[in-house]
């Protein structure tokens, strides 16, 4: 056991004593606090930085043009508090539009108008109006137009029907959603979009550090193979150490990346948030939803059960391959698995209790991904959380049977990779 | 009493019978030398005495019993193909070696300096494994072999790489560590540093043992005269078969095997007649004839 020990020791060690991962560490976090806040910081300065757009309109109809600007100086407005969009009305008669049209789009082209709306006179009947410009696809630009003049079209027909357009208006309010999570501590209220966001994140990261520290195991396996090291190794210690001490020594390092990461996300979430609003109010907006205890813990059980789960048979493959250039190909097989997992995510997004879900997260080689992004959810009841566990703890005791096999032969032989018959022959005896 | 005692072992792989019934006994405290040309089947061996393959039959005892991880912790192995972690300090990697093979880290870290210093590594103490040279890292390897005194030493061709000095260097260690009471086995086709160390050799050839035994009785066994002779002039007796049966020429000197029956004083005589006689000497067969001719054979 001291043996096993000493083998953890150096590869935690080897790992956690590199710039590698002290930068990966430290990075990730700032990275995820870019993220959080800068992005909707700059998407609100660059709002507001924006300058006052010229636009010609040419109204036929003679009922829209005043209704329109007033209604976008009221709404839109940049950071020195101008009209965002300078409406200008052009006068012009049908047989004199041919020739207004060419002088505007000669404005457009030179940059003193940014587009001119031309609006029939029939508009209330047949609901279309022309815009021209040189960029088309601005569409924050084309909506707030459309927006305008549909309002001002609607509220000249109510009004040309005797009805009074403010009390229709108010009677034909929409009803917005408001979401509350429901979670231990009772209903909550959260933003629906940003919980998805959180959990889609945290099954990422599962899935990455699954892959990730996966790798190395393989990785680690051929490099003391290929440099030979494991002959001097294999005389002092037998090949069930050398795996163990591999992938719990790695998987350490895994962990405490993790853990780093987890008490980053902790902190942010409680004070760096007040922290943020006091630099940018505009991060008031944000609802950063909490993260559960329970999610917390079920993170960490599931990322090192899955971890198990996998390393193992990246270590046998490691075990098979004679150089690094071979680890790329060898890495397919166990690496599918966690891709399918990923894939299956989104199958089951809309109904993540549905029996299709279930089934898919209780399998050992989907749970880490699967149950986990149920658990993230809300959708797993604790008794499938753990029937999950022990259906997980099961497989890997039958994994490190097989693989150790694998392992033990794989590890010493040189030359040929062995064929899949051969390796078969191998879990027999 | 035999430390280590190779029984018929064979080994085949695929067509080619690397080790052929090859059967060997190192006693206590020896320096036993595993000599044979390449390919002859001396890694096979050694790796089959370390338990990294198996002998298809045969066996292999050490200290009485098959190899096991944990008659390992005695023994100290220095495979033919070197690997040491390159990403490691140096004084790491002595303390990770030392403590797979049972030691703590306190009770490795004083002798590790004093091998750095023998070696005259200490100054590369806590570079990494990758900054040192080839021939450093032969080095650190020798003392990652050693570090945990072990009673049993295996070296797999520990002189390749080596300058002159460092095989020295390393010849006297092997000596200084056998009387401290270890028996080492090594493997080489290097017979200068055979005939300074070893008590008793096996000499391999395809895989089979050619000749085996304490060195002076396998000298004696080939214990014909020789002649060493060094000459200025046209030595024309040199081929005349009545009187020299064989000779080879190492530009300072001929060594020569006399006819049957002609002693090395007949030769003497006849050399004065016909060349300046510079140095003459009688002298046992080097390893090195032994070892060509057993081979040519």
């Amino acid at each position: 056991m001291d043996k096993t020990l000493s083998l953890i020791k150096r590869e935690y060690l080897i790992r956690v004593k590199t710039k590698g991962f002290l930068v990966g560490t430290l990075l990730m976090p700032v990275f995820i606090l870019l993220m959080t806040f800068l992005s909707p910081i700059m998407a609100k300065i660059s709002e507001k930085a924006s300058k006052t757009t010229n636009v010609a309109v040419i109204d036929f109809s003679k009922q829209v043009f005043w209704t329109i600007k007033a209604s976008l100086s009221l709404d839109k407005r940049t950071s020195q508090g101008l009209p965002l969009y300078n409406m200008q009305r052009v006068e012009a008669t049908p047989e004199g539009l041919a020739a207004a049209k060419e002088n505007l789009s000669k404005e457009v082209k030179d940059g003193k108008l940014s587009a001119y709306l031309i609006i029939p006179a029939d508009i209330l009947e047949k609901n279309q109006f022309e815009l021209h410009s040189k960029n088309i696809s601005n569409f924050a630009f084309n909506q707030a137009m459309e927006d305008a003049i549909s309002s001002a079209v609607i509220k000249a027909r109510l009004q040309r029907s005797g009805l009074d357009a403010d009390l229709v208006h108010k009677l034909n309010r929409r009803a917005n959603v408001k979401t509350f999570k429901v979670g231990e501590e009772g209903s909550k209220e959260e933003s629906g979009a940003v919980a998805f966001f959180l959990s889609y994140a945290m099954v990422f990261i599962m899935y990455m550090a699954l892959v990730f520290y996966g790798t190395f195991v393989m990785r680690g396996v051929i490099e003391d193979k290929s440099s030979r090291v494991v002959e001097v190794i294999l005389s002092s210690v037998k090949p069930h150490q050398l795996m163990a001490g591999k992938i719990i020594g790695i998987g350490a390092a895994g962990l405490t990346q993790l853990v780093i990461w987890a008490i980053v996300a902790a902190l942010v979430s409680s004070y760096g948030l007040l922290m943020a609003k006091q630099f940018a109010p505009a991060v008031d907006k944000i609802a950063i939803p909490s993260v559960s205890i329970w999610v917390y813990i079920t993170f960490v059980s599931f990322f090192v059960l899955g971890y198990f789960l996998y390393s193992t048979l990246y270590a046998a493959m490691g075990s098979l391959a004679n150089a690094e250039s071979e680890a790329q190909s060898m890495q397919w097989p166990v690496v599918i698995f966690l891709i399918i997992a990923f894939m299956l995510m989104f199958a089951i997004m809309n109904s993540p209790d549905s029996p299709l879900a279930v089934v898919l997260s209780l399998i050992p080689f989907f749970a880490p991904i699967l149950m986990f992004f149920r658990i993230s959810v809300n959708a797993a009841p604790v008794s499938q959380v753990l029937l999950s566990i022990v259906l997980l703890a099961a497989t890997i005791w039958g994994l490190i049977w097989i693989t150790g096999k694998i392992f033990r032969i794989g590890i010493l032989m040189y030359g040929k990779r062995p064929t899949l018959p051969e390796v078969m022959k191998w879990i027999r005896y | 009493m035999a430390i280590l005692e190779v029984d018929r072992v064979s080994k085949s792989f695929g067509e080619v019978q690397a080790v052929n019934e090859l059967s060997f006994a190192i006693e206590d405290g020896r320096i036993f030398g595993l000599l044979g040309p390449n390919g002859a089947g001396k890694t096979t061996t050694i790796r089959m005495i370390m338990g990294v393959l198996m002998p298809d039959s045969g066996t292999v005892n050490i200290f009485g019993q098959p190899y096991s991880v944990d008659a390992g912790d005695a023994i100290g192995f220095l495979p033919e193909e070197r690997g040491l972690y390159k990403k490691m300090k140096v004084i790491d990697t002595l303390i990770f070696f030392a403590e797979i093979k049972g030691l703590s880290r306190k009770q490795s870290l004083k002798p590790a300096d004093e091998w750095l210093e023998k070696f005259e590594l200490a100054e590369w103490r806590d570079k990494r494994v990758e900054e040192l040279s080839k021939g450093m890292q032969q080095k650190l390897q020798f003392i990652c072999t050693i570090l945990h005194r072990p009673k049993l030493i295996i070296l797999d061709e520990p002189f390749t790489g080596l300058d002159p000095i460092n095989t020295n260097l390393l010849k006297d260690v092997m000596l200084e560590l056998k009387q401290g009471g270890a028996t080492i086995i090594f493997s080489t086709h290097l017979m200068e540093q055979v005939e300074k160390l070893c008590e008793s050799i096996c000499l391999i050839n395809h895989g089979k043992s050619v000749l085996s035994g304490s060195l002076p009785a396998i000298k004696a066994q080939f214990g014909r005269n020789r002649v060493r002779l060094g000459y200025d002039g046209e030595a024309e007796f040199l081929n005349d078969h009545s009187l020299v049966s064989a000779y080879d020429d190492y530009g300072q000197y001929v060594e020569i095997r006399p006819a049957e029956n002609v002693s090395p004083q007949q030769i003497l005589a006849k050399a004065i007649e016909q060349v300046t006689v510079q140095s003459f000497e009688v002298a046992d067969p080097s390893l090195n004839e032994i070892f060509i001719s057993v081979v040519k054979n």
